[in-house]
């Protein structure tokens, strides 16, 4: 595998505010990268640095083996699609599509072929001689695409795309987009604030915050060994509850100490007395009888989609999810029960993740 | 009685009695002296019958005297000067001023808003401004363009038969640049940054993202503009009095000013008239075209 997008040392600044800090990233030609954070963490300006509509402040960006800092965007052969879609309102779809080959001096004969067969793979044959103002949100969003993928470019970069379409087609286009990738054997760099997103479309998914990467990784490896407690809390839907807890004197039990003390024995030893919190995916939490349970909490809210039920306690600190409907109510007390192998222990100061010999 | 109030306090009737008092000013203070005018031009007026509106009839004859006069083709010519010369230069003076303050660097905005003092000025401050730059031998362009070479004789432009109207038409460029340059401005803000970042990825240079990004999305604004330009142009009245009284011998004459001179200096008011309405014929086909590009906007 060669690296199609490498950068070194990346940092950028605006004015007195870091926006990246020393970022190094490798991506391979063919693979599939979402970058994720909350806003403002300087995922969208990473993708714009690589595009080159910003420019970095000092570090190597490559691509394709080629040193681009300084290149302007149109000499870097990348497409992306904005979040706005930015179709050129006053040209019809097709000519929206063949923009970029009438550029570079394509007869207008090829361009228009061209533009139709790329009309054909992305379901906009019927609409080649529209405005976009007379097309529906997933039918813009496909020229967007479509504008990108007839350049046959470097890279695609992709800036939140989906984020103005509804639910249900949002769901739909993360398909159609991931499939378009594997067709085509692009290279695609995908911004989103929305991990699920990043999880199901992503091969490597990358972690950002305050302009740093936190982890990068396969989606299931962040899933399972999230490396800090920020990552922890953002791959993971509905988020993963962490409780204030400590080890007891003897290294061999954690205790809960928000939950009046309340333990649980540790799959192996730890530094006794220490600080740290237990990170627990409400999916591995479950109401348990009084034999059995670990801790308690008292219900706040009882939650039902249909097909999987939150409960959350008073405090809001923890939120149970099940598949099983519950007569639980609010202000009930109830024990629950979680498989420590399952328990995430973070550090309580650094939260760094606290590696075990069980990882 | 009942029905009709609340139908003006809650219904259509609030409706109707904006527009009828829009209306009613138009026709009082625009239509009746429009028509007057026209109805004025086809009579024989005089000092004795000025007060009166039944006149003799004089069919066409105002306006074959007035065609005839000998002046009239250098006037006609000297108004197209004008007013494609100050159309002109406002418009691409204004526009490159528009260009360069999209550019963002320190008090952009604060300084484009400086710009708006020439079109604050009144008409004849700026004439008189202008008159003494223009000046002949103590004049600052004189200066200006001696200093750097441009020239070695003085030029009198305000007394020079040839450069007379061109006087004129560059005081009037100056004064139209602010109008000009604002109303290209809230185009140019108009585009949404996202189209000149997807056709710079798309491969377009500058120059191919201003006439295949710019220029198009601009058409309604720039057609606009330049209807306006005429409309404005071709009432600019206070620069000639101030400048040239269009003089030497009628060489930076116009239509708007003669059909003063006509009225108010001969008093031959039908004269006068005939000539604004021929006047008002350009003016007319001027807003045809602002109609017409502006026929978008309502959509947004």
């Amino acid at each position: 595998m060669t690296a199609q997008i490498e950068l070194q040392n990346v940092d950028k600044h605006y004015g007195t505010f870091h926006a990246l800090k020393n970022i190094d990233l490798a991506i391979d030609k063919g693979s599939f990268v979402a970058l994720v954070g909350p806003s403002g963490c300087g995922k969208s300006t990473l993708l714009r640095s690589i595009a080159g509509l910003e420019s970095i402040s000092s570090g190597t960006l490559k691509i394709a083996g080629e040193t681009m800092n300084g290149v302007p965007p149109r000499k870097r052969d990348v497409a992306m699609v904005f979040q706005s879609y930015a179709l050129y309102p006053h040209m019809t779809v097709e000519r929206n599509l063949s923009y970029s080959l009438r550029l570079k001096g394509m007869s207008r004969a090829d361009a228009k072929k061209k533009a139709e067969e790329v009309a054909k793979t992305t379901g906009l044959s019927e609409l080649l001689h529209r405005f976009p103002r007379q097309l529906s949100g997933g039918q813009r969003q496909r020229v967007a695409m479509g504008r990108a993928i007839i350049r046959n470019p470097k890279a695609f970069l992709f800036d939140e795309p989906l984020s103005n379409l509804d639910a249900s087609l949002r769901v739909q286009m993360r398909k159609e987009i991931r499939s378009l990738h594997d067709r085509l054997g692009a290279t695609s760099v995908y911004v989103t604030h929305d991990q699920i997103e990043a999880m199901t479309m992503a091969d490597y998914v990358v972690v950002m915050r305050n302009g740093v990467i936190e982890q990068r990784g396969r989606p299931l490896e962040l899933y399972d060994f999230p490396a800090n407690k920020f990552v922890a809390g953002f791959i993971g839907s509905p988020a993963m509850n962490f409780i204030a807890s400590s080890i007891d004197a003897s290294g061999t039990r954690l205790i809960f100490d928000e939950y009046s003390g309340e333990s649980i024995a540790l799959e192996q030893r730890l530094e006794p007395n220490r600080k740290v919190i237990a990170g627990i995916r409400p999916e591995f939490l479950r109401v348990a009888s009084e034999a059995e349970a670990n801790f308690h909490i008292e219900v706040g809210t009882v939650e039902s989609t249909g097909s999987a039920t939150y409960i959350s306690s008073q405090d809001q600190m923890v939120t149970v999810v099940q598949s099983e409907r519950t007569e639980l109510k609010p202000n009930d007390r109830v024990g629950l029960k979680v498989d420590s192998a399952r328990i995430h222990l973070f550090d309580a100061k650094t939260e760094a993740r606290i590696v075990t010999d069980a990882g | 009685m009942g029905r009709i109030v609340s139908s003006i306090t809650d219904g259509k009737g609030f409706d109707l009695l904006l527009v009828g008092l829009t209306m009613v000013f138009l026709l009082a203070l625009a239509g009746v002296p429009l028509v007057y005018n026209v109805v004025m031009s086809f009579q024989q007026v005089d000092m004795f019958n000025l007060s009166t509106f039944s006149r003799p009839f004089a069919g066409f004859s105002n306006y074959v005297e007035v065609v005839s006069q000998p002046e009239f083709w250098l006037i006609i010519r000297n108004t197209a000067i004008f007013v494609f010369g100050s159309i002109g230069g406002q418009f691409v003076f204004g526009f490159a001023l528009a260009l360069f303050f999209m550019l963002k660097f320190p008090f952009a905005s604060t300084i484009r808003g400086l710009f708006l003092v020439s079109w604050v000025m009144p008409g004849l401050v700026v004439g008189a401004l202008w008159g003494w730059i223009l000046a002949g031998d103590f004049g600052v362009l004189n200066a200006i363009l001696k200093g750097i070479g441009l020239i070695d004789n003085t030029m009198f432009w305000k007394s020079d038969p040839s450069l007379a109207i061109w006087a004129v038409t560059i005081a009037n460029i100056w004064l139209g640049l602010a109008f000009n340059m604002m109303l290209l401005s809230v185009g140019l803000a108009g585009i949404s940054q996202d189209l000149y970042e997807a056709a710079e990825l798309d491969g377009a240079n500058g120059f191919q993202r201003f006439s295949t990004i710019t220029l198009p999305m601009m058409r309604s604004t720039i057609g606009a503009v330049l209807a306006l330009g005429l409309i404005y142009t071709l009432q600019q009245f206070d620069l000639f009095p101030a400048i040239t009284e269009g003089g030497p011998a009628n060489s930076s004459n116009v239509a708007q000013y003669w059909a003063w001179q006509w009225s108010f200096q001969l008093f031959d008011f039908a004269k006068g008239a005939t000539v604004s309405v021929m006047m008002l014929v350009f003016v007319l086909f001027a807003s045809l075209v602002y109609v017409w590009s502006t026929r978008h906007e309502v959509r947004g």
